[in-house]
C-alpha cells in the first residue's frame, strides 16, 4: 500500500476521530483530576451538545461552526446545572455512588435527546462534501476544522490552567485538596469551573463527531470508552496526555481496520485500555493512580 | 499585654472522643513557643484545635482580641493565622511560585511585596522559583510549605513538626529561618518531636502528655527540669 493511501485513509481519518476524543478525554480527566469520579454521563452530554448545535442550525439556518459556540455555552450550562442537582449532594458519600448517579445521568440524558429530537439519524447539512488536494494529501474542510477547533480550544484551556489565579486554583484542587482548602481556595467555585470546561469541551466532541459523520442520539455513548481509555492513556489529570492519547486511540483505531473486520474497530480503545492498565496504570505522562 | 493566642481549658477532639484535656496554652507576640510529649500526647491536636480542625467541647480560644472558638479554617486563615501541616504541604505539581501565589489566594491586590518578603527569607527558593516542588529535597519542600503560609502575612504561624524527617543540617537551618521569621515580627507556635533541640531554641515550651498540660516554661528551664528529662526526652 502506498503511503499516501495510508496517510488518506486511515492516519488523517484517525487524526480527526482522535481529536474528537481527545476534547472529550480532557474533560474527564479534568473531573477524574478535581472531583476525583469517572463521570459516565459524558458521552451522552456530547450528544445533547451535538443537538443543541442541530437545533441552532435549524431554527436559524445558520451554518454548523456558528451554532458551536451556542452549544457549548448551553451544554456547559447542563453541566452545570446536573452537577447543582445531582452531584453536589453526593460529595460526601463513596465516590461510587457518584460514578454509578452519573451512569443513570446518562440515561436521563439520552433519553432528553430521543424525546426531543426522534431516534433517527440526522445531520447539520445535506449533500456529499469533496476532500481538497494538498499536495496528494486529501482533506476535507470540517476536518481542518476539527483539528483546528480542538488546538485552539485545548490550547486555550492550557494557558488558562497555566497562567490564570483561578485556572491555577483548579490545579491546586487536583493536587493537593487539603492544601488547597487551608489556602482558602473556594472549593465550590473550582467545582462550577470544572464543569463549565468539561460541558463545554463535550459540547465540541460531540458536534464535530455529528459535523464528521452524522448524529443519532447513541453517538457520545459510543464514545464513552474510547474517551476513557484516551483519558488513561495519556495519564489521569494530564490535559496533554488527553490529547496525546486520544489522538492515540482514534488512529488505532483507524489503522485497526487493516487486521481485524471493521466491526471490531471500536475493540481497539477497550484492548488499549486494558493493556495501559496493566502495563502503565499511571498512563504516559505519569497521572495520578486511581 | 494580653497574648496573642490563648487556649482557655480547652478540651476536644475528633468525633466523639476527646483527646484534649483541659489545656491551657498562650502565645505572646514575637515569641516561638514549642509543645513537646510522648507519641500520642495530643501535640498535633492542640495546634490542629487553633485552626479549627476539630470539634472543640470545653474551653475558648482567643486570637487578637477575637474569641476564634469554633471558626472555620478559612476565616481563621483570614484573621492572620496560618498553618503548615506535617505531611503533603506542598502542590507538587507547582512550581515555588505557584506554591506561593496558592499561598496568597485570599490576597486581594498586589502579591508582589509579599513574594519579596518571602523570597528574601529564604534566598535559595528566588533561585529556583520556577522549579517544581515535588522535586525539591525535604528541607527545600519545607521552605516552600512555610514560604507558601507566610505569604498571607499572618500574625501567627503553626508548624505541624516542621523538622521529621529531616537531617540535622536541614533541621538547625528551619529553626533559624523560625527565629528569623519572629523577628519580622509574626509569632510561631510549632508541634516538635525533637524535643531536646526544640526547646534548646524556642523560647517557651510546653509539654503535653495525655492530652494534658504537664510542664511549661522557658526551654532552658525545662531542658532543666529532672521530670521532664526522664519523662520524656529519654534521659
Amino acid at each position: 500500500m502506498e503511503l499516501l493511501e495510508l496517510l488518506n485513509f486511515y492516519v488523517i481519518p484517525g487524526i480527526v476521530l482522535g481529536s474528537i476524543y481527545a476534547l472529550g478525554a480532557v474533560g474527564i480527566t479534568l473531573i477524574f483530576a478535581i472531583l476525583r469520579y469517572a463521570h459516565l454521563a459524558h458521552g451522552d452530554l456530547a450528544t445533547l451538545g451535538a443537538f443543541i448545535a442541530l437545533a441552532v442550525v435549524t431554527a436559524l439556518g445558520v451554518s454548523p461552526l456558528v451554532a458551536l459556540p451556542v452549544a457549548i455555552i448551553a451544554t456547559a450550562a447542563v453541566a452545570v446545572g446536573i452537577d447543582k442537582v445531582f452531584y453536589e449532594h453526593l460529595r460526601e458519600r463513596p465516590k461510587i455512588v457518584t460514578v454509578m448517579a452519573s451512569l443513570g445521568i446518562a440515561l436521563m440524558v439520552r433519553s432528553v435527546v430521543q424525546v426531543v429530537w426522534g431516534v433517527d439519524t440526522q445531520t447539520y447539512t445535506r449533500g456529499i462534501v469533496r476532500p481538497e488536494d494538498y499536495f496528494g494529501l486529501r482533506i476535507r474542510d470540517r476536518e481542518l476544522y476539527t483539528v483546528a477547533a480542538m488546538l485552539l480550544l485545548v490550547g486555550g484551556l492550557q494557558l488558562f490552567l497555566t497562567r490564570s489565579k483561578w485556572g491555577k486554583a483548579m490545579r491546586a484542587m487536583s493536587d493537593n485538596p487539603n492544601l488547597a482548602l487551608l489556602s482558602g481556595i473556594d472549593n465550590k467555585k473550582v467545582v462550577m469551573l470544572t464543569w463549565i470546561i468539561a460541558g463545554g469541551l463535550c459540547a465540541a466532541s460531540g458536534f464535530f463527531l455529528g459535523l464528521n459523520t452524522e448524529l443519532k442520539s447513541m453517538m457520545g455513548w459510543h464514545m464513552l470508552l474510547p474517551m476513557f481509555a484516551a483519558a488513561i492513556l495519556g495519564g489521569v489529570g494530564r490535559v496533554e496526555g488527553a490529547v496525546l492519547g486520544g489522538l492515540i486511540v482514534g488512529i488505532a483505531e483507524e489503522l485497526s481496520v487493516l487486521v481485524i473486520p471493521s466491526e471490531y474497530k471500536a475493540a481497539m480503545a477497550f484492548a488499549i485500555l486494558l493493556f495501559m492498565l496493566l502495563v502503565r496504570p499511571t498512563g504516559l505522562l505519569k497521572g495520578k493512580v486511581l | 499585654m494580653s497574648p496573642l493566642l490563648s487556649m482557655e481549658n480547652l478540651t476536644g477532639g475528633y468525633g466523639d472522643a476527646d483527646i484534649l484535656l483541659n489545656v491551657d496554652l498562650h502565645v505572646d507576640q514575637d515569641e516561638i513557643v514549642v509543645i513537646v510529649g510522648p507519641n500520642g500526647a495530643g501535640k498535633s491536636t492542640a495546634m490542629k484545635s487553633v485552626f479549627g480542625l476539630l470539634t472543640i467541647r470545653g474551653g475558648k480560644m482567643l486570637f487578637d482580641g477575637d474569641d476564634i472558638t469554633g471558626w472555620a479554617p478559612n476565616r481563621i486563615v483570614q484573621r492572620g493565622i496560618c498553618y503548615v501541616p506535617q505531611v503533603d504541604n506542598i502542590f507538587r505539581e507547582m512550581s515555588i511560585h505557584e506554591n506561593l501565589e496558592m499561598g496568597g489566594f485570599l490576597k486581594k491586590g498586589d502579591l508582589t511585596a509579599a513574594y519579596d518578603r518571602v523570597y528574601e527569607l529564604f534566598p535559595d527558593l528566588k533561585e529556583r522559583r520556577k522549579t517544581m516542588a515535588g522535586s525539591l529535597s525535604g528541607g527545600q519542600r519545607q521552605m516552600v510549605a512555610m514560604g507558601r503560609a507566610l505569604m498571607l502575612d499572618p500574625k501567627l504561624l503553626l508548624l505541624d513538626e516542621p523538622t521529621a524527617g529531616l537531617s540535622p543540617k536541614y533541621m538547625e537551618q528551619i529553626f533559624q529561618i523560625c527565629r528569623d521569621v519572629r523577628d519580622t515580627g509574626v509569632a510561631i507556635l510549632l508541634v516538635e518531636q525533637h524535643a531536646k533541640q526544640a526547646l534548646a531554641f524556642a523560647d517557651r515550651g510546653y509539654v503535653l502528655a495525655a492530652g494534658k498540660n504537664r510542664h511549661e516554661g522557658t526551654g532552658a528551664e525545662l531542658l532543666a527540669d529532672r521530670e521532664v528529662a526522664e519523662m520524656f526526652l529519654g534521659g
